[in-house]
């Protein structure tokens, strides 16, 4: 083979093998687990059937238990308001933080590093610290809002069934923010001054630039935050973890949550396998969709 | 924007984003405060907004739930994962910002869509491919391999932009001198990038330090378990030790949140040049 080893020390082997020995892992870890995750949820799988390599197919049955279960209308319900109103606010919030600090004021860029503090911290910590805010009882944010005279009594955010999913959605809006925010930053950093100044001349107004010069602009900016908004959405747990358990009575579990309890509280590993193969399905899409239109934007 | 406006603007800007950094802050201002508080003073109505006799507590936290070993097996999982991370993708981030062609796009492609795979979901197959080889045995080189895979893309597309950043003709020269592909790599292509690669590499520990899922599935033994797993334990359902709760929040943020506010700026960077593609 001295082909290979020439082309290996002078020419394109060397890419190739660099390439194919990330790939080579993703696939064991990542792309096996897939193909796997689709094997079992057409099996039967429990504790005791966990570690044979013999077990039962049952067709389309746990896809059917699943989707004919009671309590799945109402989990994919709050799965779609959970992504809806976490990416309405998160964008909206990053957008108008973004808009605040492209105007030049002293200390804009370092007030605006600050926010990251939120983002970099571990979604169980940022569970937690919510979690005693929002805190029936003695929680800051109950006595907050009774100071304002915006409630009487008190909220039990995290056991009420109909507060429950608002309070993960709170946290999650605080957690994704900053990402929002810093992307759309650097879509309104990259639009040039001279069009706003042009507009300006022509005696356009500060709304009339935003919306004929700005809005237009981001378009495929405001695109990527919604898709990888979506992508993020979904993959959020450690919240729920750490705030509802997805509780209570399942008023607030959304599908990622769901699949977890069902392998990993219930052992009813087949039909955990099911909600993912489902989510899988969609958050794959979703992220194609998003890759594909960013290629012909800029042509990665 | 226009940079319009008269001092008094500015400085009414300024007081308004102070403001919202203020709001924005407070759950993290919030976790101090309580940690600092007294367990009498924590069931105070109406709340103390600053705790009236600061006391801490990390000793006694630290000790009674055993946070040396907490602490220590998430540095070990964040470790682990990072440098498998490090070894396997630098190089096909390097390879994918040289070469352009049908094969690397492809590449590229499955790299991207491998880094949307939520771990939770993910974690249902690996869990009974884990339990059939024997892995959960070692439990923690189960979540550091399974975490490694769910870092590797991002860090992979993160240093890919760094690398495109690096002239080509630089390798070039180099090879022209007799550098071996490997050699021109390694002892050029890095150490020019060594800065890019090392932020990419602290925010794939960082996330290491955070992660949970595939802690809480895969490590039963609390011997094993992080801080994530600990602090969740701790809340438990009837925990009302809040102070003590936040007091163990704080150990285990501070030192990443110095980390992040002596690297925002590289870190800010890094991650605009890289996410968006």
């Amino acid at each position: 083979m001295p082909r290979l080893r020439h082309s290996f020390r002078d020419g394109p082997a060397f890419d190739a093998f660099l390439v194919l020995l990330a790939l080579g892992y993703l696939l064991v870890l990542s792309a096996f687990p897939l193909v796997y995750n689709l094997i079992l949820s057409f099996q039967d799988v429990d504790l005791f059937t966990l570690a044979s390599f013999d077990r039962p197919f049952v067709g389309w049955r746990n896809y059917a238990e699943v989707l004919g279960a009671l309590v799945a209308p109402g989990i994919f319900a709050n799965t779609a308001l959970f992504v809806a109103l976490s990416l309405l606010f998160q964008v909206t919030i990053g957008f108008g933080l973004a808009l605040l600090f492209d105007l030049r004021f002293p200390g804009a860029r370092w007030l605006r590093g600050l926010f990251l503090a939120g983002w970099i911290m571990p979604g169980l910590v940022v569970g937690a610290v919510w979690s005693w805010i929002l805190a029936g009882d003695f929680g800051v944010l109950n006595h907050l809002l009774r100071t304002l005279g915006m409630i009487d009594g008190r909220i039990f955010w995290l056991s009420d069934p109909d507060m429950a999913l608002y309070s993960v959605i709170i946290a999650n809006v605080w957690l994704g923010i900053p990402f929002n925010m810093i992307l759309l930053s650097v879509g309104l950093a990259a639009i040039p001054d001279d069009l706003y100044e042009a507009a300006a001349l022509d005696g356009a107004t500060r709304l009339q630039r935003f919306r004929t010069i700005t809005l237009p602009l981001m378009r495929a900016q405001l695109g990527a935050v919604i898709a990888l908004g979506v992508i993020f959405t979904l993959q959020q747990f450690d919240l729920f973890a750490a705030l509802t358990q997805g509780g209570p009575s399942n008023a607030s579990n959304v599908l990622q949550y769901w699949s977890w309890q069902m392998s990993f509280q219930e052992y009813r590993i087949g039909h955990g396998a099911v909600v993912s193969v489902l989510m899988i399905l969609f958050v794959v899409l979703v992220a194609a969709v998003y890759v594909r239109s960013t290629r012909q934007d800029h042509a990665v | 924007m226009l940079s319009e406006g008269s001092s008094w603007k500015r400085g009414l800007l300024l007081a308004l984003g102070l403001a919202l950094v203020a709001i924005y802050l407070f759950p993290l201002y919030w976790m101090y405060a309580t940690a600092l508080k007294s367990q009498s003073e924590i069931f105070a109505q109406p709340p103390t907004l600053w705790p009236r006799e600061p006391q801490l507590r990390l000793a006694e936290v630290w000790t009674r739930m055993k946070m040396d070993v907490a602490i220590g097996n998430s540095l070990l999982i964040a470790a682990g994962s990072t440098a498998l991370v490090v070894l396997l993708g630098t190089g096909c981030a390097y390879a994918l910002a040289r070469v352009r062609n049908r094969w690397m796009d492809a590449a590229l492609f499955l790299v991207l869509m491998m880094q949307v795979l939520p771990s939770s979901l993910m974690i249902t197959p690996i869990f009974v491919a884990y339990a059939q080889i024997g892995l959960t045995d070692m439990p923690r080189l189960g979540v550091i391999l399974a975490q490694a895979a769910k870092a590797l893309p991002l860090y992979i597309v993160l240093c890919r932009a760094t690398f495109l950043q690096v002239p080509r003709e630089l390798e070039e020269a180099a090879r022209v001198d007799g550098h071996s592909r490997l050699g021109a790599f390694l002892w050029i292509m890095v150490p020019l990038a060594r800065n890019g690669l090392l932020v990419c590499a602290i925010l794939i520990f960082m996330q290491g330090l955070g992660e949970y899922v595939y802690a809480r599935s895969l490590i039963a033994d609390r011997a094993y378990q992080p801080a994530t797993v600990g602090l969740q334990s701790f809340m438990g359902p009837n925990s009302s030790d809040w102070a003590g709760v936040m007091t163990y929040a704080a150990i285990y943020v501070t030192p990443i949140l110095i980390l992040f506010v002596l690297l925002q700026r590289q870190i800010v960077s890094g991650l605009t040049s890289g996410a968006l593609k």
